[in-house]
């Protein structure tokens, strides 16, 4: 027989170190020719942590992303990183980015405003363009303000880091500021059960991710896309088996540890959620984890609402189903 | 959101062209002249001292151009994120299945091959520890040092033992999870070697270059600046490339042959040997009022964390802080103990314990919702955090907290692609 | 054992291989071709990452033996836009979003490249099924579907135009 059910998944997510000091860096120079050279500590694992420092830099400066140039991770060239985990890489390397690009608009400033004749205060810089905020006619270009830069000898230089406000936590409760701030998400996913075979079929899934300022849409939602195959996974497919003697991995190859195929996910429905804050980069969060765990409890709960059972342990594999749904009609008959 | 000129858009990533193009080299990818391959040679045992180890009839393979053992270390051989309490090889003793005893340097990968099947190894085998209670005994051998307690946590927050009384609803239930496997796509690989300044390079598929660079220079025993750390182009990590892989192996091995040392794992020793998700068991109880408000949660959280700490001390204090889940709870409390045994080693894998945590909170706020007869959605609803809630630490929410819009904009989806699933919720 | 010589075009251009007779078809391309593009991420044709397009099919590299590629018409990921302008699928794999730590990608696009080739309109179905041998750990795979139908999409309006 065939059985459907709906599980719901939420979850907040402290982004960054719990309760310990977690700095990264970043350092910028705007080139005569309006191009950029960003360089990070950040490892990119194809998450795109170098897409956002360029995407951070272009909006700091004013710039388009086109113009921005980023070296990472490289350790005799790029600052201080910290590691690419806790999805902290957006919000420390991101904000370390924005501070470096302040420094270095700080001549870029002073330059434009002696140009203009306008309060530092009152530039913008945006679209490669710089005016003034209480005359948009009053305006230069950046290749115009980068010539004025190079007749003054002034370089557009900076070095930044940032280092999330936190706490250390009192070891004694674990009270304190563990993290500056959260990322939330809410999962809704409907699954299907076959009561005779045991296999799970994931029909859709809602994944609704609290991310502050997406730094692109498609980073965000390929985050969730891939976070939401690898949760499935984890409760239906995947489990790492141990030799009871040897204790060694038994199953250490792609054919006997099962993750997702294309075949295997369901139609994900992501949605990009912002929310205002002034911690993050532009506001953003990070979304690298919490792109995986709500689809964990909520596949979970689709299944034990698609059968009446009550699984409180993972995995729940095929054999597992069968027997809970086997015990689960013999009691109510 | 305010107008953007670049961000919340969607630009082609910086790396997508060459990536599409196949022209991105990934560590495996690169080869120098005289470069040489690296193999390991592991322990087939979990939890032993090596009482004889023969490397002589490996040495004397031609083509090979090194066999080392811990004696070849210059500096530290202790390296760890957190504790270091992982030998680069292996020099008390084993303490789990595929510890590295020795490394092997070669001509070519099947040369490489050859000469670790001419190791000798022979064992004084200890009583291997596999499960926590045994890890907890007071007469169970010691993994490290004189406690197997790694960490120990406790979160205090209001008074849950008054709590209680105050509650119409009671729910308890013990949660565990399994240990899992990052499956990375790219399985680790690296590359070293001394450049024309001897500063020593290190070009490899990793999660944080800086923390590498420090541990290649404690082992080599020169400063942090005479290493240099590449990260190559990393086929995904997800965790599992935040601990050491290959990077130690190649560049002692670069250090003595002075000449590059490629090492690529296989899937099968990438599996074996890299961190594992900490399987986590949490007895909890959980407390609310009729209303469906959250009034107290209790849990104990065990874990067997295998047999190095790896990020277990991280794991370990991010899980209790998120026991709750995105919810206010005035009373919590949360203790948690991970130990070590000789079973594979647990680390950084995508949430850090918060996934086993979810496993806890949502099933409890499930088992609340069935016990009030409550929608699912909203009892979340009801208990969600918003600016100026208090979360279990004592610390208050100031800004950007999005959960009730993630709720209402998931249900308001779900309601158009899914609307009998959704309906579903609504039943008893 | 004595080296063979193995004769098979590899992206449009001959050529002749000497190699030992156990040396899988993955191993040649990589080291004696340097065609580096081409992954190994399982060795027991799980993955996909080393597929190459073997006599216009998707195969997986790791489970041919040199031998097997005699005769045979090769291409690698580096014989689809050999001076550098990416291709339709290529493009679409770019544009979608469908690319993020790219070790999958040579293989997703090369199993990609010949389902187009014959099926220049696939459904949805189509793409999935031709595409579910090559793993990827990171994607979910949602915009890489999106990416091929995309890439079929534009191929047709190439052909149109």
């Amino acid at each position: 027989m065939k059985r459907r059910g709906t599980g719901v998944g939420c979850m907040f997510y402290g982004v960054g170190n719990t309760g310990l000091p977690n700095p990264a860096a970043a350092f910028v120079q705007v080139l005569p020719d309006t191009s950029v050279h960003v360089t990070v500590g950040a490892a990119d694992i194809g998450q795109g942590s170098s897409t956002m420092a360029a995407s951070i830099a272009a909006e700091t400066l004013g710039l388009a992303y086109e113009n921005i140039q980023v070296t990472w991770a490289d350790t005799q060239v790029a600052p201080e990183g910290g590691a690419t985990s806790a999805s902290r890489q957006t919000f420390i390397t991101g904000n370390a980015v924005r501070n470096a690009c302040e420094t270095a608009m700080g001549e870029l400033k002073r330059t434009a405003a002696e140009e203009l004749n306008v309060p530092e205060e009152d530039l913008i810089f945006r679209n490669r363009e710089i005016y003034s905020s209480k005359d948009a006619n009053v305006r230069m270009s950046y290749p115009e303000l980068m010539g004025a830069m190079g007749k003054k000898g002034r370089l557009a230089v900076g070095a930044g880091y940032y280092n999330p406000k936190t706490t250390y936590l009192d070891p004694k409760d674990m009270s304190g500021i563990p993290y500056e701030l959260y990322s939330y998400a809410t999962t809704i996913l409907e699954v299907e059960v076959d009561t005779d075979t045991g296999e799970v079929t994931l029909l859709s899934v809602v994944s609704a991710h609290d991310v502050g300022t997406p730094i692109g849409n498609k980073l965000v939602e390929g985050q969730i896309e891939g976070g939401t195959a690898m949760g499935t996974g984890f409760v239906v497919t995947e489990k790492i088996d141990v030799d009871p003697k040897t204790l060694a991995i038994k199953n250490p190859s792609l054919s006997k540890y099962i993750i997702s195929t294309c075949m295997d996910v369901p139609k994900i429905y992501p949605i990009v959620v912002s929310s205002e804050g002034e911690a993050g980069p532009f506001g953003a969060k990070g979304v690298g984890e919490p792109a995986l765990i709500p689809s964990i409890p909520a596949t979970i709960a689709a299944i034990n609402d698609a059968i009446g059972s009550n699984f409180t342990t993972t995995p729940v594999f095929p054999a597992d189903i069968v027997k809970a749904w086997q015990e689960g009609q013999g009691k109510k008959s | 959101m305010k107008d953007y000129a670049v961000l919340a858009k969607d630009h082609v990533k910086v790396d997508a062209l060459e990536k599409v193009l196949g022209t991105t080299k990934f560590a495996a990818d690169y080869q120098m002249p005289g470069m040489l391959y690296g193999g390991v040679f592991r322990s087939t045992v979990p939890h032993a001292i090596v009482k004889k180890l023969n490397l002589e009839k490996a040495r004397a393979l031609p083509g090979v151009a090194c066999v080392l053992d811990h004696t070849a270390i210059p500096g530290k051989n202790r390296f760890g994120i957190i504790f270091k309490d992982e030998p680069c090889l292996v020099d008390d003793k084993v303490r789990r299945y595929g510890d590295a005893i020795a490394v092997v340097a070669a001509e070519t990968p099947d040369l490489v091959q050859d000469a670790l099947e001419l190791i000798e190894a022979e064992y004084e085998e200890l009583e291997a520890i596999s499960t926590f209670e045994r890890a907890m005994e007071e007469d169970s051998p010691k993994v490290h040092g004189d406690t197997n307690i790694n960490v120990k946590k406790h979160l205090e927050f209001g008074n849950v033992d008054e709590a209680w009384a105050k509650c119409d609803v009671i729910v308890e239930n013990t949660y565990s999870t399994h240990i899992l496997s990052h499956m990375f796509i790219e399985p680790d690989a690296g590359l070293a070697y001394v450049d024309e300044q001897g500063v020593m390079n290190v070009i490899v598929s990793t999660q944080n270059a800086h923390y590498d660079r420090n541990e290649v220079a404690a082992m080599l025993g020169v400063p942090q600046n005479r290493v240099r750390v590449k990260q190559a182009t990393t086929g995904g990590g997800f965790g599992g490339k935040l601990d050491i892989s290959v990077q130690l192996h190649c560049a002692l091995m670069a250090h003595y042959t002075k000449r590059p040392v490629k090492m690529v794992r296989s899937r099968t020793e990438s599996t074996l040997v890299s961190s594992k998700r900490h399987p986590i068991t949490m007895k909890c109880k959980t407390g609310a009022t009729k209303d469906g408000k959250l009034v107290a949660v209790d849990c104990v959280m065990t874990c067997d964390a295998g047999a190095y700490s790896s990020y277990a001390p991280a794991v370990i204090g991010r899980a209790p802080v998120h026991i709750v889940g995105p919810y206010e709870c005035p009373n919590v409390r949360c203790d948690a103990v991970f130990v070590y045994t000789n079973n594979p080693m647990c680390g950084a894998f995508r949430g850090f314990g918060v996934p086993q945590a979810a496993v806890c909170h949502e099933g409890q706020m499930n088992a609340l919702a069935r016990a009030l007869h409550m929608n699912p959605l909203e009892i979340r609803r009801i208990n969600a955090q918003k600016v100026g809630s208090v979360i279990p630490t004592g610390q208050k929410l100031t800004e950007s907290v999005g959960f009730l819009d993630t709720l209402a904009q998931a249900q308001a989806k779900a309601a158009e692609v899914m609307p009998e699933a959704l309906a579903r919720l609504d039943k008893e | 054992m004595n080296n063979i010589t193995v004769h098979c075009t590899v992206n449009h251009k001959p050529v002749t291989v000497e190699t030992a007779p156990n040396k899988r078809l993955l191993d040649v391309l990589r080291e004696d071709l340097h065609l580096t593009s081409v992954k190994e991420g399982c060795s027991e044709g799980e993955c996909g990452a080393c597929t190459v397009i073997f006599n216009g099919e998707p195969v997986t590299s790791c489970c041919v033996l040199a031998g097997q590629a005699e005769g045979a018409d090769i291409v690698t990921l580096e014989g689809i836009s050999p001076d550098g302008t990416p291709d339709a699928v290529q493009r679409a794999f770019m544009e979608s979003g469908a690319v993020q730590c790219g070790f999958c990608t040579p293989g997703m696009i090369l199993t990609a490249e010949a389902l187009l080739a014959k099926n220049a309109d696939p459904t949805e179905e189509e793409v999935k099924l031709a595409m579910s041998g090559n793993l990827c750990r990171c994607t979910g795979y949602t915009k890489i579907i999106e990416a091929v139908l995309l890439a079929a999409k534009m191929r047709r309006e190439e052909a149109r135009a």
